[in-house]
C-alpha cells in the first residue's frame, strides 16, 4: 500500500506530546528489546535509533489496544492482529502510566468520541449546540448518530 | 520507513464510519493522466481504492500539516493537497462536479488531528466554564466524573492546537499570501470564509490558555503564514468583541501549565523546524523591509 512517506517523515520531526528513550520489542518471534527513541506525534508513534534523524518506523495508533504488561512496561496490539504485540519498556511505573494514558488518547477516533460527548453534554446543559457558532455543526465528523456507538462509559453521565 | 501497513489498511475497511467517501480523479505521479479512484476519508487518513468494491486500498495520504487549495487546471473542478516539507508532492485531484469539489475541499481541510484536537479542547473548556458557572453541587456527581476525566487529557492537548486550525485556515490565507509562479490559486471563499473567522476565534480562545504557544518557533512555513495572520486577527478580535468568554472567566482559572518538554534528552535529536524558522525569519524580514519602503515613500 502506498503512503506519503516524505510527509510522514516530516511529521515525525514536529514537536511531540511525548518523546523518550524506551526499550522496544517487535511482535515477531525472536525479536529482542532494543533501545529506541519513541515519539508520539498526533496519532502516530514514531521510533528512531537514538541520534538518527529519520525514524525507522511509524505505527498508526487507530484500532489498537494498549495494555499494561507489568509495572514498567506496556504493549500495543492492533485489532486485526491481536496476538502480535509491540512491547515497550519504561524506566518507571509513573512513566509507563503516562505513556499508556497518552497513547489511549492519541487516536483520532477517541478524540471524536470525546467531542461528541462534550457536544451532547453542552447541548443538554444549555440547550445550544456549541458548534453552531463556528459554522461546523453539519460536518460529518462531528455527528452523534454517524453510526457511532457511544460506549456505556460515554453515556454514563447522561 | 516502516509503517504498520496491514493495520492501517484494516482501519480503512473496518466498520468505523468514514467521514467522507466518493469518486475522485487523482493525477498519477509518473503517469500524469487522471485516474478515477474510490476515496475514503477517515480521520486524518485519505485512502484510495481502485474500485469501490476493492477490499484493500491502493494507497493512503496522511493529511497532517497539509493545505487544500483550488487550482487552475485544464481539468475541471480540480483542487490540490499540498504539504510544506522539502520535495513534498502535490496531490492533484479533481471532482466530477462543483458540489463534489467544494464538499471535498471542505472535508479535507478539516481532516487533521490537530484541528479535531482544537475543537475538542474548545468544547472541553466551554463545558468546564458551564460547570463552574452552574456551581459544583447542583451539576452533580455524573458530571463530576467528567472533570476527573478531562483534566489529565488537557495536559497532552496543549502544545499543538494552533497548527491544526492553520491547516484549514491557511487554505484561504496561504493563497492570498504566497506568490506562486503560475496562475495564483483561487481563494476558497464560499462558506469557508465565515468559518475561517470562527476558527480564528477558536484559536484566540485557545491561545489565551496556552500562553507559551505563540512563541514557539518550530512551525513549518505554511503554518507560520497562517499562524501570524490569524494571530493578529485573533488578538484584534479579542480586544474588540467581548463574546469569547464570560465576564470574569479570564481571571478565574489559571491556565494549565504545559508540560516541560524541551530538554534535549527528550526531544528528537533533530531540532524541529530549524530550517523552517530561518525561512520564517526571511519572510518577516522581507515584510518589514517592504513596510519601511512604503513608509519612507509616504513621507
Amino acid at each position: 500500500m502506498r503512503f506519503n512517506e516524505k510527509e510522514l517523515v516530516s511529521l515525525s520531526r514536529q514537536p511531540s506530546e511525548m518523546a523518550a528513550e524506551l526499550g522496544m520489542r517487535g511482535h515477531k518471534k525472536g525479536d529482542v528489546v532494543k533501545k529506541r527513541l519513541v515519539k508520539l506525534v498526533v496519532n502516530f508513534l514514531f521510533y528512531f535509533r537514538t541520534d538518527e534523524e529519520e525514524p525507522i518506523g511509524a505505527l498508526l495508533l487507530e484500532q489498537c489496544r494498549v495494555e499494561r504488561e507489568d509495572s514498567q512496561s506496556f504493549s500495543i496490539a492492533f485489532l486485526d492482529e491481536a496476538e502480535r504485540k509491540y512491547l515497550f519498556e519504561c524506566d518507571s511505573e509513573e512513566q509507563c502510566g503516562e505513556w499508556v494514558d497518552s497513547i489511549v488518547k492519541a487516536s483520532y477516533e477517541s478524540m471524536r468520541k470525546n467531542l461528541i460527548f462534550y457536544r451532547t453534554e453542552i447541548h443538554r446543559l444549555t440547550g445550544k449546540d456549541p458548534l453552531e457558532q463556528y459554522g461546523i455543526s453539519d460536518e460529518t465528523r462531528f455527528q452523534v448518530n454517524n453510526g457511532l456507538q457511544l460506549t456505556p462509559r460515554d453515556t454514563s453521565s447522561l | 520507513m516502516k509503517l504498520n501497513e496491514r493495520s492501517v489498511a484494516h482501519y480503512a475497511t473496518c466498520d468505523s464510519p468514514p467521514d467522507k467517501t466518493g469518486f475522485l480523479f487523482k493525477k498519477g505521479e509518473r503517469n500524469t493522466a487522471y485516474h478515477r479512484r474510490w476515496f475514503v476519508l477517515k480521520g486524518n487518513m485519505l485512502f484510495y481504492f481502485e474500485e469501490r468494491e476493492s477490499r484493500e486500498p491502493i494507497g493512503v495520504i496522511v493529511l497532517e500539516g497539509c493545505t487544500v487549495e483550488l487550482c487552475e487546471s485544464a481539468e475541471e473542478f480540480a483542487f490540490a493537497i499540498k504539504f510544506d516539507c522539502a520535495k513534498a508532492r502535490v496531490y492533484k485531484m479533481a471532482s466530477e462536479n462543483q458540489a463534489g469539489m467544494e464538499s471535498w475541499v471542505k472535508a479535507l481541510s478539516r481532516a487533521s488531528f490537530d484541528y479535531m484536537r482544537l475543537v475538542v479542547k474548545e468544547l472541553e473548556r466551554q463545558l468546564e466554564e458551564i460547570q463552574e458557572a452552574a456551581g459544583g453541587d447542583c451539576v452533580g456527581a455524573g458530571v463530576g466524573g467528567l472533570q476527573g476525566r478531562s483534566k489529565p487529557s488537557r495536559r497532552n492537548q496543549v502544545s499543538r492546537s494552533r497548527s491544526g486550525a492553520s491547516s484549514s485556515s491557511s487554505s484561504s490565507s496561504t493563497s492570498s499570501l504566497s506568490s506562486s509562479s503560475g496562475a495564483p490559486p483561487m481563494a476558497v471563499n464560499y462558506s469557508a470564509q465565515r468559518s475561517l473567522q470562527d476558527e480564528v476565534q477558536l484559536i484566540s480562545d485557545c491561545s489565551k490558555e496556552n500562553g507559551v504557544a505563540w512563541s514557539k518557533p518550530a512551525v513549518s512555513v505554511a503554518n507560520g503564514f497562517a499562524e501570524e495572520a490569524s494571530s493578529y486577527a485573533a488578538w484584534e478580535a479579542c480586544s474588540d468583541s467581548g463574546n469569547n468568554s464570560g465576564p470574569g472567566a479570564d481571571g478565574v482559572r489559571a491556565p494549565p501549565v504545559p508540560r516541560r518538554r524541551r530538554g534535549a534528552s527528550l526531544e528528537s535529536p533533530v531540532s524541529p523546524g530549524t530550517g523552517c524558522f530561518s525561512k520564517l525569519h526571511d519572510w518577516y524580514g522581507k515584510e518589514v523591509e517592504e513596510l519601511r519602503v512604503q513608509w519612507l515613500q509616504s513621507k
